[in-house]
């Protein structure tokens, strides 16, 4: 049975790992656009990613293109197996 | 270990998959509206211009600066949605772009179309094979029907209103390049 992962389960988490398991591996996204889409600041979604990048279910890369640095976010092969789990474990209560 | 209500794990897979939808849209959208809408409004000039003013030198002006904007104003909008998302997919995209421009350019040259229609049709199914190849690349239904629609209507056009094909191309060409760019930009969103 699977289990829920309270630390994915909070809701701007849960946003944040439902969009970054849409990317391919080799993918990544770029932070101020992961904002927009989440609607949230960029102090509240700097907090929660580094929540989880701490559990090493998100890669964060910080890169500069010209002259501008940017930061990108990718979802790492931890974090898709645990949000998967975690949305089989939400899924399973609802046929319970 | 964490209790969760019916009602709660609803609502978190409800926000699962809104933020879900909205994350395949900008991946799968990139700037597409934009460029079917660039690339119609070239066909519409470019064809309209063919027809009123028929094959010539001043008509092979418009269409390379027509294509010069086009290409340059493409490489802006790539630019731009590229900053958003990082994707060797992009890459690929580009590359097969880029190896269309090169064999597009080596067919023509070599097969040395008849006339200004066969010329047209040569394109406009070069063009169209870019379309399905991009469509499948990206694994987007959409782009592989408008690039099978495209080439049906094309054909149609070229088999019956010879007389006429590049006002065809013009408008029927043209007209579905910018109708698809209003349906992207307004279901991907």
């Amino acid at each position: 049975m699977a289990q829920i992962n309270e630390l994915i389960h909070q809701p701007v988490r849960l946003r944040i790992m439902s969009a970054l398991n849409m990317l391919e591996t080799d993918e990544r996204v770029d932070f101020s656009t992961l904002r927009e889409l989440l609607d949230v600041t960029d102090g509240n979604l700097a907090t929660h990613l580094r929540r989880l990048e701490d559990a090493g279910y998100v890669q964060v890369e910080k890169t500069f293109v010209g002259r501008r640095p940017r930061t990108y976010i990718g979802i790492t092969p931890a974090g898709r197996l645990a949000f998967e789990e975690h949305v089989r474990a939400l899924q399973e209560i609802l046929k319970a | 270990m964490t209790t969760i209500r019916s009602e709660e794990a609803q609502e978190a897979l409800r926000l699962v998959h809104e933020t879900q939808r909205q994350m395949r849209r900008l991946v799968a959208a990139g700037g597409a509206a934009y460029y079917l809408w660039l690339w119609g409004v070239i066909w519409v000039l470019g064809f309209s211009a063919e027809y009123f003013l028929g094959a010539g030198s001043t008509v092979g002006w418009i269409w390379a600066g027509l294509d010069t904007v086009g290409a340059v104003l493409s490489l802006m909008i790539g630019w731009h949605f590229g900053r958003k998302l990082r994707s060797s997919r992009g890459t690929s995209l580009g590359l097969v772009w880029l190896a269309w421009l090169v064999y597009g350019g080596l067919i023509i040259y070599f097969a040395q179309p008849q006339d200004a229609n066969h010329l047209t049709l040569l394109i406009a199914l070069l063009v169209m094979l870019a379309y399905v190849v991009s469509g499948v690349l990206y694994r987007s239904a959409f782009f592989v029907v408008l690039g099978v629609a495209l080439t049906v209507l094309t054909i149609v056009g070229f088999v019956l209103f010879s007389g006429a094909f590049s006002l065809w191309m013009a408008v029927v060409g043209g007209g579905e390049l910018i109708l698809a760019g209003v349906y992207v930009w307004r279901a991907w969103r």
